[in-house]
């Protein structure tokens, strides 16, 4: 049979894209195909428009003033969940997102497109705490060569710190933390967030340089925009967030062994019976988003890195062998988020400032450790993500009809319409808010299936969920409660806590994990050459930490360990 | 759409009227856009839970065309005439031959916006292809073929069709029909036996 | 059939009479289940106007002549229709459509379901593969062949073609292009024959004026009437029609023997296995489906053959959930084959032929061959108006001739004709001689029936078919396209048009079930037990270049010995 490439990559989003350039690198030629569009690429001008061309290979595609065109930083343009740049559907925008069945109030909040999720991430990269890593089938000293390659290569620093950090410190020293200076943490503290964004130009302060000239230099401006796509820098791979398709990917395509092919949907791993190896990966299928015309793609090894919603969909959905932990153990990190609203006076002791200002610097630049419960972080959001996010997704339900408690350190809780919300939001740039992350545990019940009536033009579609344990719930309550009394101490005059609901889903980790459905070199068991190199191979939640930067550094180890094998 | 389907036969088969032929069935085309549009809404028999349903794809492709040729002629591809050759049509019957062909080419070439297609051609290129190519094929045999004489009944499920005349794209051409034999024998090059002797040696 | 037949065979096309008049011969009972209606069988007068009394046909007294000459009415509209012909892919009805079958691309796909499948509008060419296609590369060795072709032979029987003038005039240009001729069944170098043709030698009185046509048609042998792809009705009985289609040679000499049954318009739907606890998985039985009335059923069996044809006998496999296997339905191959026709004017013909004009709807639809091992074959072909016009002018990969390249050097024009271009092209009919370029076409892993994950009709998923030749593939048929050009130019023709037909032109079907891979050297499945194909799919290539129906037919008798050995 004639081989396409050597390694077929589905998915150019977190892992797919380190994968890509680490294999690009040992001279192991890579065709990766991504479902969604390619922003900042001369080959898509108008990638929403058009179809342009099949792929690209070719760093010199690459624009960053079309990208700067194209991530045009509006929060609606960008992250509008059904008709956003940044929504998990075809490049077409006409056409509907791709279905995710979640029957539960919530919501997938996913990216497509080269980049994938890390597009609209927050860039955040700390480390899985060690305490987690003891779990796992491989150690965490293993993991560390990898996690410093990933944070040398993307590169991750600490982040500056603005208004809405000087806040957080002053309140967390306020409540009795103290400052943990290290990348590994195994006990309590706080500390400015690990962040995959280059560090401040520094005539960033120098008055004779417009914002404008500083936009198109190297460094953050701390504009505050990542979640709505970072098109800030002098060239493409200079861009000031390194969401992958900036970092990794042109890395990768220097490497001239790797090729590019958007708007791509494989729909299918094709396998074989093979006399000695057993059942084996030889190639995939995949349907164009534009013509929807299918084909097929041969390769030596097949990776997958669809996210962990996808991947396990691409596996039932392909009859791979059955497994009973293939899209189980879902965790989600059991988000929360709470917001307090400060005096003006308050602030301008504190801050020498009236205000806030939520939406200037990296939306989230500082975060408090908590090994054996998870982690907060201070988050700063535009207006109408804010107001949503904040005020409009509970599971709790409206709260001026709930019964609040007097014995909980928070005001309010639920959702909040009306004339409250508007004086809620008129406060909007004098709040903090804080994202709480659960050290949730893996839970079989827990994950995707296929809708056994649902399908779209790429199968049976995925159902997603989650319910949280009793013991994640007590966690998640026990880091609120340290959330609420960091707002108190730092002087919030109102706290509300949003109780968003179980089943959103933005971290989407552990539904392939290693151990279960691959081994230690994210080999799948029973499919051998079939790899996995994305966050659903973590073995649980990290410790309640982003998984982003842990995904990258095993997907580094992946490849490793794949070209050893395969192509040595 | 018998409009838009007259246009389309027009452009690719020969005008009966054009060579001065009196069609019997009176139509310039022999009739040959009904053969399509029966043709198209027969085409595709599937199964939706209870129901056996066949699709009738002739609308959709009526529409396709017209929107394709509002696509050429938006991008200044094509030139839409004022003059009205096939009244009741749409934008695909307002071209030139020359242009009508040329928007069947783009239309196979998937050189257009395939949203605002309708359904089931809506980003389906596969079928896209599949259906213009059907389109000339149906169109040919449809017109050298007996059918146009089936004259009156030609409309008519296929057992109740009956000819009514010598077929014209036949005649035209100069193949004699349904015919009993030839004496066209010229001998036989090589017997078999001959063969199988010398495999036996 | 009162009580159960030992075997069940499942399709009455090319291969499976031949399988059921072998077993009948060895006394084992034999059910032949067939999706489409029976033409020429008194049992159903008005095959596509009602379902008749009886459900099956067992009698040779059943079978007559005179009422297939009336159903065989030789129209290329009411014969070849596509949508509404009597050998359509579809129902005995015809006011309902055909089944469809899911090809996204410009495509071709000529079946018919009937008794007597494809044969009883194939053109009765019967070849023997080249011997260095099947020695060294199938499982089995040409010298096995040679007893089953000689056997089918001799049953059909194959002769070589009588010369008409569209012969004669391939032969002139054959040898003016340096080629010789070359007596042989079995081809290891490259010349010029007649076609081994199983159709009977033209009756002795056909020039005899004394003798009408009318006299002739209903006397044994051809008439050289032309009629071979419309059906060809002409003889003094049923089975001793001058084309030997399967349904007037195999499926009489099958029901003679006492132990063969027909059952028409009833579609396979299922094949039933049963796991044995000590040899796994084995076929017992079917489910079927009446196409006039829609009742199901389950029939049961010893042995169950499939004779489907190779797109409908893998899709049973894929529907009926068989043990997956890698290659069931892949590996198609189609002997991508082009055409090129050349026009030649009155004087050059009268010079040649000595007659003004070729007639080329006269004699056998295809009568002369040119084989070229290495390449594959080119032959000529004499179709009537409608289909000549519909393959050589409407049916291209090329598009509009108008739209080409003018500079065409090769050719005086090529693709699509239309308008005043198709008009003088069709005015030159009874001038042309097409040759019809037939590729010895690689198998690839890519090329396949598979099933469309959306669409279903009334007997389950539908079949998607897919096919792109190789490089290899496309460089043969170039080289071929080259080598008729050049015969027609040397023999004179003044305009050559090429059709560049599409790739997905299936008239010659074959190794969807490959031997070797799906099936052993017996043709019985690997993964199950008593289960046998018996149709092109079982080829494990595309012969070198020869059409398939003989090498099926050898294929069905030598397997029809090795069941009854293994089983009765
Ligand atoms: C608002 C927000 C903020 C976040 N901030 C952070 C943060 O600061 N730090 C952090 O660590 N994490 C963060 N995350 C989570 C982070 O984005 C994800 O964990 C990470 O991107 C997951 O990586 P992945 O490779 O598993 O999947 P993805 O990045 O989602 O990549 C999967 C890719 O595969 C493609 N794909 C899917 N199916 C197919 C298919 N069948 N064929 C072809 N391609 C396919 C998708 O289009 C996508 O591009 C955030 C998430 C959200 C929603
Ligand atoms: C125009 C034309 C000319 C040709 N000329 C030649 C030639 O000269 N020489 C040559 O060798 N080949 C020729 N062929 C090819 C030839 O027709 C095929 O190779 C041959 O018929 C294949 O035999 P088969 O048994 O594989 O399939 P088929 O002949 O297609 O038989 C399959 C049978 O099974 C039936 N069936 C399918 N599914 C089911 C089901 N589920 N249940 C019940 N019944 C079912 C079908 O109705 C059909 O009758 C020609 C083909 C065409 C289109
Ligand atoms: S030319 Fe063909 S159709 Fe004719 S009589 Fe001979 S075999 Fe029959």
């Amino acid at each position: 049979m004639s081989i396409d490439a050597d390694v077929i990559l589905i998915g150019a989003g977190a892992g797919g894209a380190v994968v890509a350039k680490e294999l690009g690198e040992l001279g192991v030629k890579v065709t990766v195909l991504e479902a969604g569009p390619w922003y900042g690429n001369k080959q898509w001008k108008e990638p929403n428009q058009h179809r342009g061309s099949v792929s690209s290979s070719n760093p010199s595609d690459l624009d960053v003033n079309l990208l700067r065109h194209q991530y045009n930083r509006q929060e609606n343009t960008m992250n509008d969940v059904v008709s956003g740049r940044f929504r998990f559907g075809p490049a077409d925008r006409r056409q509907s997102v791709w279905y995710r069945n979640i029957p539960e109030h919530g919501m997938a909040w996913q990216a497509s497109g080269v980049g994938g999720s890390t597009q609209h991430y927050w860039a955040n990269s700390p480390r899985a705490f060690a305490s987690a890593v003891d779990d796992w089938p491989i150690s965490y000293s293993e993991l560390i060569p990898y996690y410093e390659k990933v944070e040398h290569t993307l590169p991750v620093q600490f982040a500056p710190t603005t208004s809405k950090e000087e806040l957080f410190y002053y309140g967390a020293e306020k409540a009795g933390w103290s400052l943990i200076d290290t990348l590994n943490p195994t006990s309590p503290g706080y500390r400015p967030q690990p962040n995959a964004i280059l560090p401040p130009n520094e005539r960033l302060m120098d008055p004779n340089t417009s914002l404008h000239q500083l936009s198109h230099m190297e460094g953050c401006t701390l504009a505050g925009h990542c979640i709505n796509g970072c098109p800030y820098g002098p060239s493409v791979d200079k861009v000031a967030k390194r969401s992958t398709n900036v970092s990794y990917i042109p890395l990768a395509l220097k490497t001239g062994n790797v090729e590019i092919r958007p708007n791509t949907f494989t729909t299918k791993i094709l396998t074989e019976n093979h006399p000695e190896e057993g059942v084996k990966a030889i190639g995939v299928k995949f349907r164009d988003t534009w013509t929807g015309e299918v084909g097929e793609l041969y390769g030596k090894a097949i990776v997958m890195a669809a996210g962990s919603i996808e991947n396990p969909r691409l596996w039932l959905n392909s009859d791979l062998p059955s497994n009973e932990w293939v899209g189980r153990g879902l965790t989600n990190n059991y988000w929360d988020w709470m917001t307090g609203v400060f005096d003006e006076k308050d602030l301008m002791r504190i801050l020498g400032n009236q205000n806030v200002n939520p939406f200037v610097g990296h939306t989230s630049a500082a975060r408090l450790d908590y090994p054996g419960l998870g982690s907060i972080q201070p988050s700063g959001l535009s207006p109408g993500l804010t107001s949503f996010l904040t005020f409009g997704f509970s599971q709790s339900g409206y709260a001026s009809k709930l019964k609040q408690s007097p014995d909980v350190p928070w005001d309010l809780q639920g959702r909040v319409v009306g004339n409250e919300l508007k004086e809620w939001m008129d406060s909007y740039r004098n709040t903090l808010s804080f994202l709480i992350l659960t050290d949730d545990q893996p839970n079989k019940r827990d994950g995707v299936t296929v809708d056994p009536f649902v399908k779209d033009e790429h199968g049976a579609a995925p159902v997603i969920q989650y319910t949280p344990s009793k013991q994640d719930t007590k966690k998640r309550n026990e880091l609120a409660k340290i959330t609420a009394d960091i707002l108190r101490k730092a002087g919030a005059k109102k706290i509300i806590r949003t109780d968003w609901p179980a089943n959103l889903f933005a971290h989407i980790l552990t539904t392939m994990r290693m151990g279960f459905v691959v081994d230690t070199n994210c080999e799948a068991y029973q499919v051998k050459r079939l790899f996995i190199a994305d966050s659903s191979v973590e073995p649980n939640s990290g410790g309640g930490v982003n998984p982003t930067l842990t995904a990258q550094a095993l997907a580094t180890r992946t490849a490793e360990k794949l070209a050893k094998k395969y192509f040595s | 759409m018998q409009a838009t389907f007259r246009a389309l036969t027009d452009s690719l088969v020969p005008s009966t009227r054009r060579i001065g032929y009196e069609s019997p069935i009176n139509i310039t085309d022999m009739g040959v856009h009904e053969y399509l549009i029966y043709g198209l809404d027969h085409y595709i028999a599937i199964q939706e839970q209870l129901h056996h349903i066949t699709l009738p794809l002739a609308y959709p492709t009526a529409i396709m065309l017209d929107e394709a040729a509002t696509q050429l002629v938006n991008t200044g591809r094509a030139q839409a005439s004022p003059q009205i050759q096939f009244p009741g049509g749409g934008m695909f019957s307002r071209l030139s031959r020359e242009d009508r062909i040329q928007t069947l080419s783009a239309l196979e070439n998937l050189a257009f916006d395939l949203y605002l297609l309708p359904s089931p051609f809506q980003n389906n290129g596969g079928l896209i292809k599949h259906v213009i190519d059907a389109l000339n094929r149906f169109a040919m045999f449809g017109y050298y073929s007996e059918w146009p004489a089936y004259g009156t009944t030609r409309l008519y499920p296929p057992d109740d069709r009956r000819l009514e005349f010598f077929p014209w794209g036949w005649q035209q051409v100069g193949y004699p029909g349904v015919s009993l034999g030839y004496r066209d024998f010229r001998g036989m090059l090589i017997e078999y036996e001959e063969v199988k002797a010398k495999e036996v040696d | 059939m009162k009580t159960d037949p030992d075997v069940i065979v499942i399709g009455a096309g090319g291969g499976g009479p031949v399988i059921a008049k072998e077993l009948g011969e060895l006394g084992i009972r034999v059910l032949v289940l067939e999706a489409g209606p029976w033409y020429g069988n008194k049992n159903w007068p008005n095959p596509n106007e009602n379902r008749g009394e009886e459900k099956e046909s067992s009698n040779p007294n059943d079978l007559d002549g005179a009422l297939y000459r009336k159903q065989i009415t030789r129209l290329e509209n009411d014969m070849n229709d596509f949508v509404s012909g009597k050998f359509r892919w579809g129902s005995a009805d015809r006011r309902r459509g055909p089944w469809y079958r899911n090809i996204p691309d410009p495509t071709i796909l000529w079946q018919t379901a009937g008794i007597g499948g494809g044969t009883i509008h194939y053109y009765a060419n019967s070849l023997r593969a080249f011997p260095h296609a099947i020695d060294n590369e199938w499982p089995i060795n040409y010298a096995d062949l040679i007893p089953y072709y000689e056997k089918v032979e001799k049953t059909l029987p194959v002769e070589f073609a009588p010369t008409t003038s569209k012969e004669a005039l391939f032969y002139y240009a054959a040898e003016q292009s340096g080629f010789s001729l070359n007596k042989t069944l079995d081809v290891t170098s490259s010349g010029y024959r007649p076609q081994p043709n199983a159709i009977l030698p033209p009756n002795e009185h056909l020039m005899d004026p004394n003798y009408s046509m009318e006299e002739i048609s209903h006397m044994e042998g051809c008439t050289l009437s032309g009629h071979c792809g419309q059906g060809c009705p002409y003889g003094p009985t049923y089975e001793k029609m001058a084309k030997r289609s399967t349904n007037v040679s195999y499926v009489p000499l099958a029901m003679k023997t006492g132990n063969v049954t027909f059952r028409p318009n009833t579609f396979v739907t299922k094949v039933l296995t049963e796991n044995d606890v000590k040899r796994g998985k084995r076929a017992v039985g079917i489910q079927v489906r009446d196409t006039w009335t829609g009742e199901t059923e389950e029939l049961r069996a010893k042995v169950v053959v499939m004779a489907a044809g190779c797109i409908e006998t893998p899709r049973l496999w894929l529907n009926s959930e068989l043990p997956h296997n890698p290659w069931v339905g892949r590996g198609l191959t189609n002997h991508y084959m082009d055409m090129v026709t050349g026009t030649f004017d009155e004087e050059t013909l009268t010079e040649i032929i000595g007659s003004p004009s070729i007639n080329p709807f006269v004699g056998h639809t295809s009568g002369a061959r040119l084989d070229y091992p290495g390449l594959g074959m080119i032959e000529n072909i004499g179709e009537s108006p409608g289909i000549s016009a519909q393959t050589l002018f409407a049916f291209s990969e090329y598009g509009y001739n108008s739209l080409g390249e003018s500079n065409q050097e090769m050719w005086e024009s090529r693709g699509r004709l239309v308008g005043s271009e198709l008009e003088e092209a069709m005015k030159g009919y009874r001038r042309t001689l097409t040759l019809s370029v037939i590729t010895d076409d690689e198998v690839q892993f890519h090329n396949r029936v598979e099933l469309d994950p959306h669409v279903k009709d009334e007997h389950g998923a539908i079949p998607l078919v897919h096919y792109t030749p190789s490089e290899k593939s496309k460089m043969r048929r170039e080289q071929l396209v080259k080598i008729a050009t050049d015969m027609l130019r040397k023999a004179g023709a003044k305009e050559i048009h090429r059709s560049d037909l599409p790739p997905n032109y299936y008239i010659h079907l074959q190794s969807t079930m490959r031997m070797g891979y799906v099936v052993d050297t017996s043709c019985e499945a690997y993964q199950v037990e008593r289960l046998y194909i018996a149709d092109n799919s079982a080829d494990y290539n595309s012969l070198g270049g020869p059409n398939p129906t003989l090498t099926t037919q050898a294929l069905a008798t030598r397997t029809a010995e090795h069941l009854a050995n293994k089983y009765f």
